[in-house]
């Protein structure tokens, strides 16, 4: 908040330094805004890019320290995603993708970490008050980011699993219409199906009603966490700026990690269990029981 | 909905830019590093694996090579005592075939020679027969020229 101060005699117009839960205009390109989260992205990808690049031109048969330390994060970045995905044939496809989402995460959770980065900006007056704008802020302090790339994330998997399993199956396993016929096919057999296929159905579209709530779940964790590491540091900056933010950046440069990790590695476990057919294994089951049901009626 | 989309002022346009960057990202971390890198650490895993069976290979082959020494070693040591004995025995026997050969020439020329001997003395019995007759035959003329005077 801006309060006008009297200092010396004089009257001075403080500056208003508010954390925003959305990410501020810094300038804008024709009708679109450039915020400073999409700014600090850029800074991001330009990082990567350059690192990207920097290990490109340095590939030799026996590494150097950049490539040796590359290598090991891929590495365990690869064996990782196999312990999640229980697949060496998946993990191959889907690793490219998981490990870009954490480097991503990663780099843009840490760069709004980065000392004094928050203090570097503008002042502009909004309704007579002057409000500090900041020219950086992390990407993933943004919901607009984050549930870009939940989005992303879910359209992805999905795609996946049509490439996978086939859209038929996929199709069921939302909307359920194999086990809607059931009722009619297998009825005679077994007359349980008139209560276990209309659960299915509503299985199917609990499980749509998931795909929502894993976007939602994915972007809002991401952004909380983040955007509440600011505004911790923020705090304590505000009441000690010297030595009291310290551990509480430690700890960010932490949580920093996990939740790329957790971003990516649920991205991981998403894709695995699109590429999955449910069906195969109830049809298993389903087969299973009502063989041990003839099999006991056959039996004196 | 409308609330939501204010509060956190979603915008669409930004959340594609987003994603192009993430694509960015992708494209620069997935073509220009994790890919080279990893086909890179694949051909070096390969040779490192290559070497390790060439390595297993040669030992392999340097211990049947060894044993296929150690064979002929011992086949050329019986071959070289056995052809010791043979040629000890081919000695033997050519030093029983000369030593007949000798014995047999030796024969032949003690045969040869004999014969000569008689040959040599007939000749001279019968020159010493002439002489005798001849010397008779002198003095029986000589007896005669001397009763006649």
């Amino acid at each position: 908040m801006a309060n006008n101060l009297e200092h010396n005699g004089e009257v001075v117009e403080e500056t208003s330094h508010e954390v925003t839960i959305y990410a501020e205009p810094i300038f804008h390109v024709g009708n679109f805004a450039i915020t400073n989260s999409l700014f600090t992205t850029w800074l991001a990808v330009l990082l990567i890019a350059i690192f990207s690049l920097v290990i490109r031109l340095n590939l030799k048969k026996v590494p150097g320290k950049l490539q040796n330390i590359f290598e090991v994060m891929l590495e365990g970045a690869m064996s990782l995603t196999d312990q999640v995905t229980n697949d060496r044939k998946i993990t191959n496809k889907i690793f490219p993708l998981v490990f870009s989402l954490f480097v991503f995460i990663l780099i843009n959770n840490w760069i709004g970490l980065l000392p004094f980065i928050s203090a570097i900006g503008f002042t502009v007056v909004e309704s007579g008050q002057n409000v500090f704008v900041p020219l950086f802020r992390a990407g993933t302090a943004d919901i607009n980011t984050t549930l870009a790339l939940s989005l992303m994330i879910i359209v992805a998997s999905n795609l996946f699993g049509i490439l996978t399993i086939g859209l038929w199956k996929l199709f069921n396993k939302y909307v359920n219409l194999k086990a809607l016929g059931e009722i009619f096919t297998k009825f005679k057999k077994d007359k349980t199906v008139v209560i276990v296929s209309p659960i299915s159905v509503f299985v199917g579209l609990l499980e749509l009603i998931g795909e929502m709530a894993k976007i939602a779940s994915l972007s809002f964790r991401l952004f909380g966490n983040v955007f509440a590491g600011e505004v911790l540091l923020a705090s304590m900056s505000a009441i000690f700026l010297y030595i009291l933010p310290g551990p509480f950046l430690f700890l960010e440069v932490f949580i920093g990690l996990i939740q790329a990790l957790i971003f990516s590695l649920l991205g991981a476990v998403y894709f695995t269990i699109a590429a999955q057919d449910h069906n195969e294994h109830e049809e298993y089951e389903t087969v299973r029981a009502l063989d041990s049901h003839e099999s006991l009626k056959l039996s004196p | 909905m409308d609330e939501f989309i204010a509060t956190f002022h979603i915008d669409w346009k930004l959340m594609l830019a987003q994603v192009i960057n993430f694509g960015l990202v992708f494209l620069a971390l997935y073509m220009l590093a994790a890919k080279p890198l990893k086909k890179l650490v694949d051909e070096r895993s390969n040779e490192i694996s290559k070497g390790l069976d060439d390595a297993k290979k040669s030992r392999e082959l340097l211990l049947l090579a060894t044993e296929e020494y150690k064979q002929n070693s011992i086949k050329l040591r019986k071959l070289s005592v056995d052809t010791q004995v043979e040629l000890k025995k081919d000695l033997e026997k050519l030093r029983q075939e000369n030593i007949e050969k000798m014995r047999l020439n030796t024969e032949e020329w003690k045969k040869n020679r004999i014969k000569q001997m008689e040959i040599d003395k007939r000749e001279l019995i019968e020159s010493a027969k002439k002489d005798v007759m001849s010397l008779a035959t002198f003095v029986a003329e000589k007896i005669m020229n001397d009763k006649n005077k």
